[in-house]
């Protein structure tokens, strides 16, 4: 099933200025369990895509259906609906709550959605220990390492029960055995739950390991190519 | 940052207004003590033109029958005469008054402000006692003698010779030197004016019953005039409000200074957590709860500061309330022109602390909302990245840039 489509979307900085034509016209189609990875060297458009699919960004011109939905024209309050119930984010750098313990900094998005206390408690146990950090529980985010921070991140993104997950540059703060780490993870979800990943990157040890690579080049799609799932 | 600017403000108003109302009770105190008492009786025509003739007949009699209404502390009756003091030195123009020491004591707190000698007396004949700096002027001391000269009934120059036995300072240097005391025994006796007076002092027990006793006063002696002492000084009731004005307008600025440090430290807060920002907005957080989130927390900051600040007040206060502060410490002459006393207590109400309660919830209400409309401006995809700060840090470029422009076009006007 079609999970995220875009047609003909285009995103100009400075219009009136200097413009800047971040995405041309981009047409691509995301299915329901896909582990995708959109590259492309530096300024190509990566990011800038991920925040407009992400409903974090507007683009200037074209569509944008997500999970049935044309975002495109929800306004600001039901966007951040939409992001709360549908859609979980990994950034690049972690973005957690400095005060917050690994279980509140999960445990807060279903709070945001009401979800009772017992419900909350449960979820957070299980995603701890879907991401392996069971024993990081009760640590702040100082007290934790990069990667051990990021799969709190990565089960974050997965407590609000989203439809997909949009990683920006997940890895590029980790070494090689936390990327390993969490890329097992990832895929570990997507293969035994059939959450669906999009990530932005240009690590190379993450392109190894998606089933789908998307290339950006100058705002453009250049190649989209299908990998055989490991 | 926030608790503390709180706290600071919190503390700098209680101390404020103690001292504002410690100097307007001083001033009142000092004045109603020395110089006016609660209530005045005068001849109607004794205020305009204070000549021997305009005076209350049988004064002892209206002393007796203000003494029977309730309310009334104590009364007191003289005589009074501008008349000139002097000395083999020097002379001068006073108001000299005639008292009954046994009466004025209760009366007028004259009697406790002897820096040198003693009293008057009933019993003895022609004492005086002159103020401190009025005995500088004519340069006599203790046991000296001076001569009282003024007008009789008949408009003819008597006079009449006085032993110092006791100098006083109330602190009010106008005053001190514009009056002398003698006894009105000795002085009646000279204008051949028994059994009168000029004036009738009264004190009362509680100033909330000034104007009922006034209006009591006046109705057992239709014919004189009974004025309380916000008619007889109208500057003392002027100071007082004015005084109270100076109060409200500096809660004010300390409120106004409340309100830019809360929004400041605030800022700081809100622009520390730029990315935690973006990442709520990012993940489902509405604005209004955004909103809400910062406003609750500066509400919450001024929850536990302010009660810090009301409690160091209230001890700062109470301290100073007990042993005073020194004003003569700073400007001894200054403040004795000014009538007040050397020392100041500082004195608040209960209501202040209520009003200052409702006040700091308001202004962190207020202070807070500036910050909390700026976080929720921010985009969620600028906050994330941290671009927000590139943002602020264009806009210095702009300005550097606009003002280099402007050096540069008035260096090349120039040559």
């Amino acid at each position: 099933m079609d999970l995220i489509v875009t047609k003909g979307i285009t995103k100009t900085y400075n219009p009136k200025k200097i413009p800047v034509h971040a995405l041309q016209g981009v047409d691509l189609t995301i299915n329901e369990g896909e582990f995708t990875a959109i590259v492309g060297p530096s300024g190509s458009g990566k990011t800038t895509l991920l925040n407009i699919i992400g409903g974090l960004d507007r683009q200037t011109e074209g569509v944008l259906s997500v999970d049935g939905v044309n975002i495109t024209d929800l306004s600001d309050n039901k966007l951040i609906d939409f992001r709360k119930n549908r859609i979980g984010f990994v950034f690049q750098s972690y973005n957690l709550i400095p005060v917050f313990t690994a279980a509140e900094n999960i445990g807060f998005i279903m709070l945001l959605q009401k979800r009772s206390k017992k419900e909350i408690d449960t979820r957070v146990d299980n995603l701890l220990e879907s991401v392996g950090i069971e024993e990081q529980k009760n640590k702040r985010p100082n007290q934790m390492s990069g990667g051990q921070q990021q799969r709190v991140a990565v089960a974050r993104a997965l407590a609000s029960k989203p439809k997909f997950v949009l990683a920006d540059e997940p890895t590029a703060n980790l070494d090689s055995k936390a990327t390993s780490d969490l890329l097992n993870i990832m895929e570990n979800l997507n293969k035994n739950e059939g959450m669906t990943f999009v990530f932005s990157t240009h690590d190379q040890r993450v392109i190894d390991r998606a089933h789908r690579v998307v290339t950006l080049e100058d705002g453009k799609v250049v190649s989209d190519v299908y990998r055989s799932k490991n | 940052m926030v608790i503390g600017a709180i706290v600071i403000g919190i503390w700098s108003i209680i101390f404020l207004v103690g001292m504002v109302n410690g100097m307007i009770d001083s001033y009142v105190d000092n004045a109603i003590k020395n110089e006016v008492s609660h209530i005045k009786i005068h001849h109607p025509e004794f205020i305009k033109d204070k000549e021997s003739k305009f005076y209350i007949s049988d004064v002892i009699n209206v002393k007796s029958g203000v003494d029977t209404i309730s309310g009334v502390k104590a009364v007191s009756y003289k005589t009074i005469l501008n008349a000139m003091i002097s000395s083999s030195h020097a002379g001068r123009g006073i108001s000299a008054i005639g008292v009954v020491p046994k009466d004025e004591v209760l009366v007028s707190g004259v009697s406790s402000r002897i820096s040198e000698g003693n009293y008057l007396s009933d019993k003895k004949k022609n004492q005086i006692i002159i103020s401190k700096r009025t005995a500088e002027k004519l340069k006599v001391k203790l046991r000296s003698k001076v001569v009282l000269t003024f007008q009789n009934l008949e408009n003819e120059i008597t006079m009449g010779a006085f032993r110092i036995v006791g100098l006083f300072e109330t602190g009010n240097n106008i005053y001190d030197e514009s009056v002398i005391f003698i006894n009105q025994k000795d002085i009646n006796k000279l204008l051949d004016f028994e059994g009168n007076g000029h004036e009738v002092a009264i004190l009362i027990n509680d100033l909330s019953g000034l104007e009922k006793i006034q209006k009591s006063i006046a109705k057992l002696y239709p014919d004189l005039l009974v004025r309380t002492y916000k008619e007889v000084q109208p500057e003392l009731a002027l100071f007082q409000s004015q005084i109270k004005m100076a109060g409200i307008i500096y809660m004010v600025i300390f409120m106004l200074a409340l309100i830019f440090g809360i929004i400041n430290t605030m800022m700081m807060a809100v622009l520390e957590r730029v990315r935690e920002l973006g990442m709520l907005m990012a993940v489902g957080m509405n604005k209004g709860k955004v909103f809400l989130m910062i406003v609750v927390e500066t509400i919450l900051l001024a929850m536990v500061a302010g009660p810090v600040g009301l409690a160091l007040g209230y001890f700062t206060n109470s301290y100073f309330n007990k042993n005073g502060i020194d004003l003569f410490f700073y400007s001894e002459e200054g403040m004795k022109q000014f009538g007040m006393s050397k020392f100041i207590y500082p004195n608040v109400h209960v209501e202040t602390y209520y009003q200052l309660v409702l006040a700091v919830s308001v202004t962190a209400l207020l202070g807070s909302l500036y910050p909390a409309w700026k976080a929720i401006r921010l985009r969620p995809v600028e906050a994330i990245r941290g671009s927000f700060t590139s943002e602020k840090l264009k806009l210095f470029k702009k300005l550097f840039s606009l003002i280099k422009n402007k050096i540069q076009k008035n260096g090349s006007n120039s040559n």
